[in-house]
């Protein structure tokens, strides 16, 4: 209406079209499922490992709190970018068996994830004061009883938060995945901004798609701790 | 000394029978300190034993070795004929029979309060969870606290924390009731609760052990004190020898120290009337 439209061809960078995204969203949704299934199974093995090192490094005597925190130690230590090729080029090597990029990357952020959720779970075990563990033996617990009815449930609702922010840490990791070519989110992504020649629609597509992710589950986790939290008080 | 000798003592109750938990020379140390320098006493079946003495004195630490919470470094620890400390004995099937209360109750927190009394029976003696939950109504209505069963402990007093500590030790249907200063850390107004729940439950001829600083209930209740120095037994007897004659110097320091001198203790109009005393 008589008023001057900038020449698109100097504006490329503003020229928002979300079509490739639309056309695309199959792709896209594909490389989500991956993100979930990735996170998902890596934050199960990594909270696997947690428990089972926690309890050990904790209560298990002096060799195994060695051992156990050497392991802490050293895969606090690494890159879990370096972590995750070594595992897919290098560990199959060891084992004499190739791993797929999806099971290479569950191994990598599961096992690197488990030395963070061990430190979570001994501090949460400790925390719990020792009247607790007192009172579950005096009753006739075996300490495994104790640890399983009395002491674990009250570190973790004491842990929640830490935790949280291990959980939504695990779902940003798993897009480091997309360097051994799991087809996750931002893999997807890239591929299909190479394809479309839209990254800026395409990159930011996915930031949020992360964003829709972490943020609801970092508030849920924020929420069951409210109110659980007196129940974590002794 | 002419009184003393004159007051018929009644026997020791059940001293006919073999007792129910001994302690022989029982040692302890944590690092250079003697925690429990020989410590022999017994207690019968029935009894109400109190052991008094200064903080310090391995009371609570005695408690502690009665049912292997912790290990000892010399003596034997007797339950029903059974070297408690033995490596063979299986510790655990012990301390069922040995109800335990502490001075900061220990409840757990992330259960209420009928699963506090139920967790027992069922996780340690495999018991049906509905069955459970019966007996622990039983028992709530016993320190009567039936009302709080679907609450948690956060939301209770410190008095009304303790009698379900109480009611979860007696869940397990145990021979022997061990207190550690059960009173300790409540408000004074809560204390007489705690204390009529344990009177009522000597009165049905629990055999119980209590550590305590309340001079009133080990006088009243108590049927055999034993007093506690520098990790030793410095003296034993029944509560009117203890309180009123005591024959040892550091008995007398100790109860001067908390007030109780044999005039107070007989002018009381708190304390069961000793005809002893009468002018």
């Amino acid at each position: 209406m008589g008023r001057r439209v900038a020449a698109p061809e100097d504006r490329t960078a503003m020229d928002v079209d979300i079509s490739p995204l639309i056309e695309n969203w199959q792709f896209i949704l594909t490389g989500l499922g991956f993100t979930l299934s990735l996170s998902g199974l890596s934050i199960v093995l990594g909270v696997g490992i947690g428990l089972v090192c926690g309890v050990m490094r904790t209560y298990g005597g002096s060799l195994l709190d060695t051992a156990i925190g050497l392991y802490v130690d050293l895969l606090r230590s690494i890159p879990v970018l370096a972590i995750l090729v070594w595992t897919y080029f290098a560990f199959p090597l060891v084992i004499g068996e190739s791993l797929t990029p999806f099971s290479g990357g569950v191994l990598a952020l599961g096992v690197h994830l488990g030395a963070y959720v061990t430190e979570v779970i001994r501090a949460g075990l400790t925390s719990i004061r020792p009247g607790q563990m007192r009172a579950a033996l005096a009753l006739g617990m075996s300490p495994l009883q104790a640890i399983r009815t009395i002491i674990l449930p009250q570190a973790l609702i004491r842990m929640l938060p830490p935790l949280g922010s291990l959980i939504v840490i695990a779902v940003k990791d798993s897009a480091i995945a997309s360097v051994i070519a799991v087809p996750e989110l931002l893999r997807q992504s890239q591929v299909l901004a190479g394809k479309t020649f839209r990254p800026f629609e395409i990159y930011t597509a996915a930031m949020l798609i992360y964003f829709l992710i972490c943020y609801p589950t970092a508030r849920t986790i924020d929420q069951i701790y409210r109110r659980f939290a007196p129940l974590g008080a002794s | 000394m002419i009184t003393r000798a004159a007051t018929v003592e009644r026997p020791r109750i059940g001293s006919g029978a073999a007792p129910i938990l001994r302690f022989e020379g029982v040692c302890k140390r944590y690092g250079p300190l003697e925690a429990l320098a020989g410590v022999t006493f017994q207690v019968n079946r029935g009894e109400v034993v109190c052991l008094i003495g200064p903080s310090g004195s391995g009371k609570s630490t005695l408690l502690r070795c009665a049912n292997a919470l912790e290990s000892i470094d010399g003596g034997r620890v007797i339950l029903d004929g059974v070297d408690v400390h033995d490596r063979r004995t299986d510790a655990r099937k012990l301390r069922r029979r040995m109800g335990m209360v502490f001075q900061n109750f220990e409840l757990f927190p992330h259960l209420t309060v009928l699963r506090n009394v139920a967790v027992g029976p069922t996780t340690v003696l495999g018991m049906s969870p509905p069955k459970a939950a019966e007996r622990a109504m039983e028992l709530l209505r016993k320190v009567g606290l039936a009302e709080k069963a679907s609450q948690h402990p956060a939301a209770l007093s410190g008095g009304q924390q303790q009698r379900v500590a109480i009611a979860r030790a007696l869940a397990m249907q145990p021979d022997v009731m061990l207190f550690d200063e059960p009173t300790s850390a409540l408000d004074p107004e809560t204390i007489g609760e705690v204390l009529s729940v344990m009177k009522r439950l000597a009165d049905e001829g629990m055999t119980m052990v209590v550590v305590t600083h309340e001079m009133d209930f080990a006088k009243r209740v108590g049927s055999w004190i034993v007093v506690f120095d520098h990790g030793k037994v410095v003296e034993q007897g029944p509560p009117r020898q203890v309180f009123e004659e005591p024959t040892v110097q550091r008995t007398r320091d100790f109860l001067s120290h908390l007030g109780w001198h044999g005039e107070s203790l007989a002018a009381s109009d708190l304390l069961v009337h000793s005809p002893s005393n009468t002018p």
